[in-house]
């Protein structure tokens, strides 16, 4: 057998008294595309960081083409051979494109050589970097790691902010990078992209490598057992299945309410070039799900409604009562917050669990900097409500992203509400806490609670929702009731297409 | 309606969307390269404007306007404009330096004190030894920074303190001297007065672009950048962080003892009084700021921060021939910095509604 290109032997690491590695083993051989796969908190991110010299390992050892490394900061790994795409985009905002990769040391034809096949052949280098797209800066970052001409290619989480199309032509340069002999080891959620893309898998359950796998020779529900231990695996594989089969789903248990008081109304919304009349209803007790294409004005919907911006023309009515809202406080004193699409504009990173969880209560009461009694109660309430894992409670930065959403809704429970906005709740999040969220949301509406869900993976709608509405060009195209909501339909209707079926 | 091909790269959320939904972020559309220039360095190119209008308005203003009027504004504006790039380098790259006006009047009294009597040559070695020991001395300043994670503004108020007081034990009083040679390099006279505006505006034009071509052009420049735009993504860009601050702070205290040097040739004298230091710091700071450089970091460039030291040193002969009372000169000069700010955030307030 060949020399593999990279290997982890007994890797571990812990921050403070949290556990994040206790023994990772990777072995990556030359012309394969592997997958490292595990919930959140497995431990990837920590993998992918002490690989790229961000963190240095506690134990263990790394070795590249046979040779050990112990990378000290980013540029050491570069030299070695093993070049990463981070989740976050590396190229600097206030430097042009060029300026970047001078910075980085890289050759500017061998860059500008990935451009046409990563659809960037337009690309201005004297582009300023914060002028561009966040989709587009994946792609940078991707071609400026390939210029690299790594050994190793490491592409965390590339995909997940990446349009359809897009996702594509990564595919076909990871292709192209493991036919010339290099090998990519690919981080996803996305069971989907590893089964097509993928030789073979390696997978991490708390910090620990428990199984490696070829995808090509099981389906979803193979990767996903080793993810999360068995009694859960069944559940999540079948919300998986209920998810990729769209109909036949739980809707009809939860029956639409139209007599139900409307708990927010919109009545034609209008952002010059962004929203374009927007009219809808939320009654309590029923979970709306919304569904667009990327920049359709959604996310400024969600602004205007949660009152952070204004609309320039158009009414907003909280319980059948018309609200200007002027800030966000209008709107959570009125009982309408928003759980926003940036987990960490939400939270207060640098501040322990309890105190996040309390954040929306010091609106109305603080005493004595001190948790009153029954305040004190509540948070510990929502913890237990929300299973939020506690190990890293001193600081919520430290928490893996699933059980950061879960304090950002939960800050909301602690004080109550009325009315839930959430924008793309369960992005980059593992499919057992998906599925906490769900239950979660549930519950709420159960309660009288109304939610305004806008999601990003159309699978979720019928898993989730009462009825969907569809934005298109600033405005609500279309309206289903869940049930109905296959991804096709779906699609078809997001892309302001006529409805392909009835 | 149509849909803003760049809708998301900005402001507003960012979003992502499920596989098999498709869109296109296509990129802005290519600017004409000067254009694009001049975009981006609109700001000390009006700068450098504004201080040519100033210039004419002055000569209007007194009755001759000769020579020597654009000699003692070149030459006296020296040290402001060191201090404004060394206060420069730092603030872009995240930090920011109240002590270089104290490094300033530091290597003004060393420099004072050892060149007395000195022929050329020695004096040349002393300057050199000067710059090069307040760019180590600053250097050490920002390792301390760097390792400690003390912020910059505590540390550097410490050695606004320490480098005064070094100072006032090397030469207690304001006395020294230095060569000839030395003043015409920095005043155009061996006198340190006369009507030869060259050498001083080369002393200005020299350093100044050295110190931007160096920023703008090469990968350690580029490093100060990154690391005051995004400290996280230059790390992950393999810029190594703790050099990158060392730099910064090494190369502003090298400014800064060019400006204690080109103190020594103008006054032929050294004068560490806390009140020059206290001074020099935040005219620097005002001059950055009015220069274009986002305090911060990441933005801007040290051409702006130059010709906003000069504009801030032409506004007192301006407003003495206009007759002001020197304290509500000091009202100006404040009146002058929050207006800019006000009018430039109307600028780009205007720009991205138009947009």
């Amino acid at each position: 057998m060949t020399e593999p290109v990279l290997e982890v032997r007994g890797v571990a690491k812990r921050y403070g008294s949290v556990v994040a590695l206790r023994s990772a083993e990777l072995t990556v051989a030359p012309g394969e595309i592997h997958a490292l796969l595990g919930a959140n908190g497995a431990g990837k991110s920590t993998l992918v960081k002490i690989m790229a010299g961000v963190l240095p390992a506690d134990e263990g050892e790394l070795l590249v083409d046979g040779r050990p490394l112990r990378p000290r900061r980013p540029s050491d790994a570069f030299r070695a051979g093993v070049a990463t795409v981070f989740q976050d985009p590396t190229f600097i905002p206030d430097l042009t494109v060029a300026e970047n990769l001078r910075l980085a040391g890289i050759d500017r034809r061998r860059f500008s050589s990935w451009l046409p096949q990563l659809g960037l052949a337009e690309l201005d280098l004297g582009a300023l970097v914060k002028e561009l797209p966040l989709p587009l800066l994946r792609l940078l970052d991707l071609a400026r790691a390939l210029a690299h001409e790594p050994r190793l290619l490491v592409l965390d989480e590339i995909t997940a902010a990446l349009p359809g199309d897009q996702a594509e032509l990564v595919f076909e340069a990871m292709t192209r990078h493991r036919d010339a002999g290099g090998a990519v080891l690919f981080i996803t959620h996305r069971l989907r992209e590893v089964l097509r893309m993928c030789d073979r898998a390696t997978v991490l359950r708390d910090g620990r490598t428990v199984a490696r796998l070829k995808p090509s020779e099981g389906d979803e529900s193979a990767l996903v057992e080793p993810m999360l231990g068995e009694t859960v695996a069944r559940a999540a594989t079948e919300a998986e299945a209920e998810a990729e089969a769209a109909p036949a789903n739980p809707a009809a248990a939860r029956v639409a309410t139209p007599d139900a008081p409307i708990a927010l109304e919109a009545r034609e919304l209008r952002v010059r070039g962004r929203l374009n009349g927007v009219t809808l209803r939320l009654h309590a007790g029923e979970i709306v799900g919304l569904v667009a294409l990327e920049g359709q004005g959604q996310d400024r919907l969600f602004d205007v409604l949660a009152g952070d911006r204004p609309a320039d023309s158009g009414e907003i009515l909280v319980a059948g009562e018309p609200v200007r809202p002027r800030s966000p406080y209008d709107m959570v004193r009125r009982g309408v917050v928003l759980v926003p699409a940036d987990r960490l504009m939400a939270l207060l990173p640098q501040q322990s669990l309890r105190v996040n969880l309390a954040s929306a209560l010091y609106n109305r009461v603080s005493r004595w900097f001190r948790l009153a009694p029954d305040e004190a109660s509540r948070v510990t309430e929502t913890v237990r409500r929300l299973d939020i894992d506690t190990r890293a409670a001193r600081q919520v930065r430290r928490l893996s992203g699933g059980n950061q959403q879960k304090v950002a809704i939960g800050r909301w429970l602690t004080a109550g509400f009325r009315t839930l906005l959430c924008f793309d709740p369960t992005r980059g999040i593992d499919i057992r806490t998906k599925e906490q969220i769900y239950g979660l949301l549930r519950e709420l509406a159960a309660d009288g609670a109304a939610v305004l869900y806008y999601t990003s993976e159309l699978a979720e709608v019928p898993l989730v929702c009462d009825r969907v509405l569809v934005m298109y060009g600033g405005a609500i195209v279309h309206e289903l009731p869940a049930a109905s909501a296959d991804e096709p339909t779906l699609l078809n209707a997001a892309h302001g297409l006529q409805e392909a079926s009835t | 309606m149509t849909t803003d091909p760049s809708a998301g790269a900005g402001g507003g959320l960012p979003e992502s969307t499920a596989s098999g939904v498709a869109t296109q972020p296509t990129a802005p559309r290519r600017l004409d390269p000067t254009l694009q220039v001049v975009r981006r360095y609109a700001w000390p190119i009006a700068v450098w404007l504004l201080l040519g209008a100033m210039i004419l308005w002055y000569s209007t203003l007194i009755p001759q306007f000769t020579d020597f009027q654009v000699t003692s504004i070149a030459k006296n504006s020296l040290p402001a404009v060191y201090l404004a790039l060394a206060q420069g380098v730092i603030v872009i790259a995240g930090g920011v330096d109240l002590g270089a006006g104290a490094l300033m009047v530091l290597a003004n009294a060393v420099s004072a004190n050892l060149m007395e009597g000195q022929p050329l040559w020695m004096v040349t070695l002393i300057a050199i030894g000067v710059v090069l020991g307040a760019a180590a001395l600053n250097g050490f300043v920002g390792y301390v920074i760097a390792v400690s994670g003390i912020p910059d503004i505590v540390v550097t108020l410490a050695t606004l303190f320490i480098f005064t007081g070094i100072a006032l034990i090397v030469l207690p009083t304001p006395g020294g001297g230095t060569n000839g040679g030395l003043r015409y390099v920095f005043t155009g006279a061996e006198t340190g007065v006369g009507t030869n505006y060259w050498p001083s505006i080369a002393m200005i034009a020299i350093p100044t672009a050295l110190l931007a071509i160096w920023l703008g052009r090469t990968r350690s420049g580029l490093a100060i950048y990154a690391l005051g735009s995004d400290e996280n993504a230059a790390h992950l860009s393999g810029v190594n962080i703790r050099r990158t601050k060392i730099t910064s702070y090494a190369v502003g205290g090298g400014f800064a003892g060019l400006a204690g040097v080109a103190l020594t040739a103008i006054a032929n004298s050294g004068d560490p009084r806390f009140d020059n230091a206290v001074n020099g710091t935040l005219n620097s700071v005002a001059a950055v700021v009015l220069g274009g450089i986002i305090l911060g970091g990441g933005m801007g460039s040290v051409v702006g921060a130059a010709g906003a030291g000069i504009v801030f040193f032409t506004l007192s002969p301006i407003l003495t021939a206009m007759g002001v009372d020197p304290n509500t000169g000091q009202v100006v000069r404040g009146v002058v910095i929050v207006a800019v700010m006000v009018v430039a955030g109307l600028l780009q307030w205007w720009r991205r509604r138009k947009q």
